[in-house]
C-alpha cells in the first residue's frame, strides 16, 4: 500500500493524501467544531468551483504531455465578457464566454499542431494576451456586474454544503471522467499520453484529439471564470500566480503524472479537493494565513520530487 | 516534360501542392535575419516618428524600466537555455531579495545588504536547480512550489507590507548615474556583459548549452549534470536578486510587489529576443534584444496615448508572432 | 497472374536535403510474401512510411487495387487494407489488449467496447493460438513477444490484406519464430499478402516467395527466391562483394587485456557475464535484441545504475554505475541512438567534437577557443570529416558524418581508450560504413580497445577479431578470429544447446 502510495498510483495517492489532510486538519481543531462543519465544507466546495475547473483543464492537457499556460489568462478574460455581455440576460454571458475558451483553445491547438510547436510557448503567448486583453477590458479595475439577483441565485446553498456554482463546476469533470471511462476518445488520450508516436501509426487522429484537448480546457477555464465573476458581481484581472499555484498543484496531487499518460479527472478533483480543504480548514482552525501558501508550497515540492525520475536511481546509489 | 527536373539539386523538393502549412508560414532559416532586420526598421522610424520619445525624461524612464526585468531576463535565459523553460518563482526573489536588502541594511549597513541579498536570491535558486538537475525533477512544478514557500514564507516573518529603509543611509555610488546614464541600466549592460561571457567563454556556458540540447548526451559523455544546471539556476537568482536590490535602492523600500509579473515578461523578452524556449540554443545578447524591442514598444505606445494596460496584450501578440515565424519548414 | 494489390510508381522522398528514396517502383500481387532486404539506411522504413501514410511522398504515386490513391494518414491506409507492425512496436501500455487491438481504428464508434468487437477480436487471437489469453489484461504485462503477437492480431482484426512486418522475428524466442512463421503461412493461404523486412535470410529463404532488395535509397531488384542465394543475396543488398567491405586484419600481436569484466549483473538482463577483452582489437559481442548485450555495453559506460560487478580496465578497479568515473579511465561510449544520445542537433560540429575535452582547453573554467578550434579540426582530419563542416550544424550532417563525430571525440585522448559501441553502423549508407571500418582499425592500431555489439550478423563476422555470443543474458561462446563462424554464431543466439563451452 505504501508503494503504491509512493508511487504514484493515480488511485490511492491522491485519496490518502486527502484522508491525511482532513486527519491532521480534524486532529488541530481539537474538537471544537470549527473544521468539521457545514460550513467549512460550503467553503470548500465554493474554492472547488473556482479552481476545479482550471485545475481539469490544465490537467487533461498534462495528461498528454503538454501544458496549457493560457487557462490563467481565460479565467479573466471569461470573467469580463461574461460580465459585459451578459448585463441584460445572464445566460447570453456564459455563452460567449464559453464561445471564446472553445475559440482560444482551437486557436492555440491549431497553432500547437499544425506548426508543431511546443505548447508551453504558444500558450504563453495566448496567456499574456488574454490577460493582456483583459486588462484592457477592465482598464486594471473592476468591472460591476448589476445583476445582482444571479449572484445571489448562484450562491443559494443546496443540501447545506453545495451551492449553483460548485454543483456546475462538478459538471466538467463528470463530463471527462466519463469520456475517459467509457469512449473511444478517453482511450485514445490515454494511448496519447503514455506514446504519441505508437498512437499514431495505430491510426488515431492525434492532431484533432490535441485540439480538441486545448478547446476543452479552454472551455473549463472559461466556465470557472465567468461564474465567478457572476457570484462576485464583478469582473477583474486576477494575478497569474494567483491561479496557476493551485491548478497545476491540484492537477500533479490529483496524480497527474508529469511524463504525461497518467491522470483521471476524478482524481484531479479529489486533488483540488485536498488544497480547498486545506485552505479552508487553515481558516477555521484559526491558523494564521501563510500557513497556506507554505502547505501548498511544501506539499508540491514534495509531491513534485517524489515523481522525480531519478530520485530513487540517486538514493539507492548512495546506500551502496 | 520531366527531364530538365531531374538535373535539379535534390533540396529543391517538387511539390504538387502545398500541403504543408509550415512552408507556408514558417520562415526557412535564410530569409529570418531579413524578416528582423525589416522589423526592427519599422519599430525605429515608429519610435522615432513618435513625440516626445527621443526627449531625455523619455529616455531615462526607458532605460530604468528596462533594467529591472532585463536582469531577470538574462537570468531567465540561462534558465531556458538549459533546457527548464522558465521559471515561475524570479519575480518573487526580486520581492524577497528587496526585502531582504532593506532589512539587512537596516541592520548592518550596505555591504552587508548586497552580501545577504545575492546570496539569498542565489541559494533559492540554487536549491532548484539542485533538485532539477540531481534528481530530474519537473522544474515548472519546481519553481512554482517555490514561488508559493516565498510567498508564504515572507508572510509568515511578518513582512507581507512595506519595508522602507532607515532615513539617512548612504548608497554611495549605486544611486545615480554614470555619465548621465542612469546606474541601473549600466548595472544591465554589466549584467548582459558577464551572462553572454559566461556563455561563449567558459566550460560551464558550453555545459548549459549541451545540456539543454540533449540531456541523455550529456549524461553519455559524463558531465555532471546537476552542477551544470544548479550553476545555471544559482546565477538567474542572483541577477533576480541583484534586480531586486537595484528596486530598493531606487525607492528606498521593498515590498513583495516588486517583481510581480516579472517571470511572463522576462520570458516574453528571452522568447522575442529569439531564444528558442525548448532550449539548447540561444544567448543573453538575443535577450538584450528583445528586451529592448519590448520596452521601445512600450514606451511607443504609451507616448501614442495607449493606456498601460496595452502592454500585455502587444507582447503576447508578439510573442506569439515570433513564435510562429521560428518554425522552420524541415521538420518532418 | 495474380491481382496486383500495391503498384508503386517512382516514388521519391528526401528529408533535409538527403534522399531516402530515389524513384522507386514496386509491384505485390494478392497472396504473395515478398522480402524487402537492405541494409540499415537503404530506404526499408522510408518507405513503409509513405505505404502506410505516416509521410507524405515528395513525387510519385501509389496505387491500391489498381487506383491511384493518396494516403493522408495511418487510418486511411488501414481503410484500404494495409496493416503494419512496426519495429518499435505501436501498443499503449497502459491499455488492455482489447483496447489496443482497436486503438485508431475507424469502424470503432464512439462507445467503443462492444460486443461484436471483442468477437471479432477473439477470432483474431485464436488464428493466432493466443485465445487463451484475457483480453482485458493490460499490454504492460506481456513480454515482446507476446505484443508481437497482439500486434498482429491487430492487423488481422481490423482485416488487413496486406500485412507489412518490420523485423518481426528479432526479440523472439525459437517457439514464438516458429509460430509467427506458421501463422504467416496460414495468413497467406487465406490470401493475405504479406510484405516480410527483415535481416534474417533463414526466414526469408523459407518464408517468403520473392525478395525485394534495396540499396541507398533505390530498388535494386526483385527476384523468385528460388532464383537467387544466399551469397548473391548479400552481394546485391551491399553493393560490393562481401569481401570488399572490411579492411584487412594487421598481423596478430600478442597484447594485454585492457578490459576484464567479471560476474556481470544487470537485474532481468544480464546474469553473470564475464569477458576479457585485448588492447587492439575488436571484441563483438553478438545478440539479438533481449539478449542483453547491448545492456552490458551500456553497464560497463556507466550508464546503468543496478549493474553489479567486477571490472579491471587496464590494470585498474573501475567503478560501474556512474559515467563521469568511467570517462576518467577513458572509457568511452557511443550510443545506438545518436540522435538522442550522442549528438547536439543544434550546436555546431566543433562544439560537437570538443564536447568531452573542454576541461583540457580551459584554465580557471575560461575557455581557450583559439587551442579548441585547432584541435577539432585536427580531429576533424583524423576522423574524415572534412574541415569546411565544423561551421555545420551537426544536426544537418548525414547518419554517417555523424557517428564519424562520435568517433571524433574519442580520438586523441591522454592513453589509449576503451571504446564501447551499441551497433555503430546503424541507419549508415554502404560508402560511409566502409569508412567506420576503416576509422575503428585505425583506433586499434593506436592500442584502443573496441567493444561493440551489432544487430548484423555479416557485419560481425566481417569486422570482428573475437565474438562472445549472448542469449536471455548469458554468455554462450566465445569465438577467436579463425574460429569465427556464422552458423555457430547463429545458433548460439537463437536457440543454443545446452552446453558448456569456455568463455571469458
Amino acid at each position: 500500500m505504501m508503494k503504491k502510495f509512493l508511487r504514484n498510483d493515480p488511485h490511492v495517492r491522491p485519496i490518502g493524501i486527502l484522508a491525511a489532510c482532513i486527519l491532521l486538519l480534524s486532529l488541530a481543531d481539537w474538537g471544537q467544531g470549527r473544521f468539521l462543519s457545514m460550513a467549512t465544507a460550503f467553503s470548500t466546495f465554493e474554492i472547488f468551483a473556482t479552481v476545479g475547473p482550471v485545475a481539469l483543464g490544465l490537467g487533461m492537457t498534462m495528461m498528454i504531455r503538454e501544458f496549457d499556460l493560457s487557462v490563467i489568462g481565460m479565467f479573466s478574460m471569461a470573467g469580463c465578457i461574461a460580465v459585459l455581455t451578459g448585463a441584460q440576460h445572464p445566460w447570453v454571458g456564459i455563452a460567449f464566454a464559453l464561445a471564446a475558451g472553445l475559440a482560444a483553445g482551437i486557436v492555440q491547438g491549431f497553432i500547437i499542431v499544425r506548426l508543431r510547436l511546443g505548447s508551453v510557448g504558444v500558450t504563453l503567448g495566448g496567456l499574456l494576451v488574454l490577460v493582456g486583453g483583459a486588462s484592457v477590458l477592465t482598464e486594471n479595475r473592476s468591472i460591476p456586474y448589476g445583476n445582482m439577483q444571479v449572484a445571489l441565485d448562484l450562491a443559494a446553498q443546496l443540501a447545506g454544503v453545495f451551492s449553483v456554482r460548485s454543483l456546475v463546476a462538478l459538471v466538467p469533470f463528470i463530463a471527462a471522467a466519463v469520456v475517459m471511462a467509457v469512449t473511444r476518445v478517453g482511450r485514445d488520450i490515454v494511448a496519447i499520453g503514455s506514446d504519441r508516436r505508437a498512437a499514431m501509426i495505430a491510426g488515431v487522429n492525434v492532431e484533432a484529439q490535441i485540439v480538441g484537448i486545448f478547446a476543452f480546457s479552454g472551455v473549463c477555464a472559461a466556465l470557472s471564470g465567468a461564474l465567478l465573476s457572476y457570484s462576485l458581481a464583478s469582473a477583474s484581472v486576477v494575478g497569474i500566480s494567483v491561479i496557476i499555484v493551485p491548478a497545476a498543484a491540484a492537477a500533479i496531487l490529483g496524480g497527474v503524472s508529469l511524463s504525461g499518460g497518467t491522470g483521471r479527472p476524478l482524481g484531479i478533483a479529489v486533488g483540488v479537493l485536498i488544497l480547498a480543504v486545506l485552505s479552508t480548514g487553515f481558516n477555521a482552525v484559526g491558523a494564521p494565513p501563510y500557513a497556506n501558501d507554505v502547505a501548498m508550497g511544501a506539499i508540491l515540492a514534495v509531491v513534485a520530487m517524489l515523481d522525480a525520475p531519478h530520485l530513487m536511481r540517486r538514493l539507492s546509489w548512495r546506500s551502496r | 516534360m520531366t527531364e530538365p527536373l531531374a538535373r535539379w539539386p535534390s533540396r529543391i523538393h517538387v511539390r504538387a501542392m502545398p500541403e504543408n502549412w509550415r512552408r507556408l508560414v514558417g520562415a526557412p532559416r535564410n530569409r529570418l535575419p531579413a524578416i528582423r532586420a525589416v522589423f526592427i526598421l519599422l519599430l525605429g522610424i515608429l519610435a522615432l516618428t513618435t513625440p516626445g520619445f527621443l526627449s531625455k525624461p523619455s529616455i531615462l524612464s526607458l532605460l530604468t524600466t528596462v533594467s529591472f526585468i532585463g536582469c531577470v531576463a538574462v537570468g531567465m535565459t540561462l534558465i531556458t537555455i538549459s533546457g527548464n523553460i522558465m521559471s515561475f518563482c524570479l519575480g518573487a526573489i526580486v520581492g524577497a531579495s528587496a526585502m531582504i536588502f532593506i532589512a539587512a541594511v537596516n541592520w548592518g549597513g550596505v555591504a552587508f545588504g548586497f552580501v545577504a541579498a545575492l546570496v539569498s536570491g542565489a541559494v533559492l535558486d540554487a536549491a532548484q536547480g539542485f533538485a532539477i538537475g540531481w534528481a530530474r525533477a519537473n522544474p515548472i512544478m519546481i519553481s512554482i512550489a517555490m514561488l508559493a514557500l516565498i510567498y508564504g514564507v515572507v508572510e509568515a516573518v511578518g513582512a507581507d507590507g512595506t519595508v522602507y529603509a532607515q532615513a539617512g543611509v548612504s548608497y554611495g555610488m549605486f544611486k545615480g548615474d554614470v555619465a548621465g546614464i542612469p546606474i541601473e541600466f549600466v548595472t544591465f549592460l554589466c549584467v548582459t556583459a558577464i551572462g553572454q561571457l559566461i556563455l561563449s567563454f567558459t566550460v560551464f556556458g558550453r555545459n548549459v548549452y549541451m545540456v539543454g540540447g540533449s540531456i541523455r548526451a550529456v549524461d553519455a559523455i559524463g558531465v555532471r549534470t546537476w552542477r551544470t544546471v544548479s550553476g545555471a539556476y544559482l546565477w538567474a537568482g542572483l541577477f533576480s536578486a541583484l534586480a531586486g536590490i537595484m528596486l530598493s535602492i531606487r525607492y528606498g523600500s521593498a515590498s513583495m510587489d516588486y517583481g510581480v509579473g516579472y517571470d511572463y515578461e522576462a520570458v516574453a523578452a528571452v522568447l522575442v529576443g529569439g531564444t528558442l524556449i525548448k532550449g539548447g540554443e540561444g544567448s543573453i545578447l538575443r535577450t538584450l534584444g528583445g528586451v529592448m524591442i519590448i520596452a521601445i514598444i512600450q514606451v511607443v505606445l504609451l507616448l501614442r496615448g495607449l493606456r498601460q494596460e496595452w502592454q500585455y496584450l502587444i507582447s503576447g501578440l508578439i510573442v506569439l508572432a515570433v513564435i510562429i515565424l521560428h518554425t522552420r519548414g524541415t521538420r518532418d | 497472374m495474380a491481382q496486383e494489390i500495391i503498384s508503386v510508381d517512382r516514388l521519391c522522398k528526401s528529408y533535409a536535403g538527403v534522399d531516402a528514396l530515389r524513384d522507386v517502383s514496386f509491384s505485390l500481387a494478392a497472396g504473395e510474401i515478398r522480402a524487402i532486404c537492405g541494409e540499415n539506411g537503404a530506404g526499408k522504413s522510408t518507405f513503409v512510411k509513405l505505404l502506410m501514410g505516416i509521410t507524405q511522398p515528395d513525387s510519385g504515386s501509389i496505387s491500391i487495387d489498381g487506383r491511384v490513391r493518396t494516403i493522408v494518414g495511418p487510418q486511411r491506409a488501414q481503410g484500404l487494407g494495409l496493416g503494419f507492425v512496426a519495429q518499435e512496436l505501436s501498443l499503449a501500455p497502459r491499455l488492455s489488449i482489447l483496447d489496443n487491438i482497436w486503438l485508431g481504428s475507424a469502424d470503432v464508434p464512439l462507445i467503443h467496447r462492444r460486443p461484436r468487437f471483442r468477437a471479432r477480436a477473439q477470432e483474431a487471437m485464436e488464428l493466432l493460438g493466443i485465445g487463451d489469453w484475457d483480453l482485458d489484461r493490460p499490454v504492460a504485462t506481456l513480454t515482446i513477444g507476446q505484443q508481437q503477437l497482439v500486434e498482429i492480431a491487430r492487423l488481422l482484426a481490423r482485416q488487413a490484406r496486406v500485412l507489412i512486418l518490420d523485423e518481426p522475428t528479432a526479440t523472439l524466442t525459437d517457439a514464438e519464430i516458429e509460430r509467427i512463421l506458421g501463422v504467416l503461412k496460414l495468413v497467406k493461404a487465406r490470401g493475405h499478402s504479406i510484405i516480410y523486412i527483415s535481416h534474417r535470410l533463414g526466414e526469408v529463404f523459407e518464408l517468403c516467395d520473392s525478395v525485394s532488395v534495396f540499396r541507398n535509397g533505390e530498388h535494386v531488384a526483385t527476384k523468385p527466391v528460388g532464383e537467387i542465394t544466399r551469397d548473391g543475396l548479400i552481394e546485391l543488398m551491399l553493393g560490393r562483394s562481401f569481401g570488399e567491405m572490411y579492411p584487412s586484419v594487421p598481423a596478430h600481436r600478442q597484447a594485454g587485456n585492457a578490459v576484464v569484466v567479471e560476474g556481470l549483473n544487470v537485474p532481468d538482463a544480464v546474469y553473470d557475464f564475464s569477458l576479457t577483452a585485448p588492447s587492439g582489437k575488436i571484441l563483438c559481442i553478438a545478440g539479438q535484441i533481449g539478449s542483453g548485450a547491448s545492456m552490458v555495453i551500456r553497464a560497463l559506460a556507466g550508464l546503468v545504475y543496478g549493474a553489479t560487478g567486477r571490472v579491471i580496465v587496464n590494470g585498474r578497479p573501475m567503478r560501474l554505475g556512474a559515467v563521469p568515473h568511467c570517462v576518467s579511465r577513458n572509457v568511452l561510449f557511443l550510443s545506438e541512438d545518436r540522435a538522442a544520445e550522442g549528438i547536439f542537433h543544434r550546436m555546431k560540429v566543433l562544439d560537437n567534437l570538443v564536447a568531452t575535452s573542454l576541461g583540457a582547453h580551459a584554465l580557471l573554467g575560461v575557455l581557450n577557443w583559439p587551442s579548441l578550434g585547432r584541435f577539432a579540426a585536427r580531429l576533424a582530419d583524423r576522423v574524415g570529416i572534412d574541415r569546411q563542416r565544423l561551421r555545420a550544424y551537426a544536426g544537418n550532417l548525414s547518419g554517417g558524418n555523424q557517428q564519424k563525430l562520435l568517433f571524433g571525440r574519442a580520438v586523441e585522448r591522454s592513453e589509449p581508450g576503451i571504446m564501447l559501441m551499441n551497433d555503430p553502423t546503424r541507419g549508415i549508407d554502404v560508402g560511409a560504413r566502409a569508412d567506420i571500418y576503416l576509422l575503428m582499425r585505425k583506433l586499434c592500431a593506436l592500442g584502443y580497445s573496441l567493444i561493440m555489439t551489432s544487430s548484423d550478423l555479416e557485419e560481425v563476422v566481417g569486422i570482428a577479431d573475437i565474438v562472445v555470443t549472448m542469449y536471455r543474458g548469458r554468455a554462450v561462446a566465445r569465438y577467436e578470429r579463425e574460429g569465427i563462424d556464422m552458423a555457430s554464431i547463429m545458433v548460439d543466439i537463437t536457440h543454443p544447446t545446452p552446453r558448456s563451452k569456455a568463455v571469458a
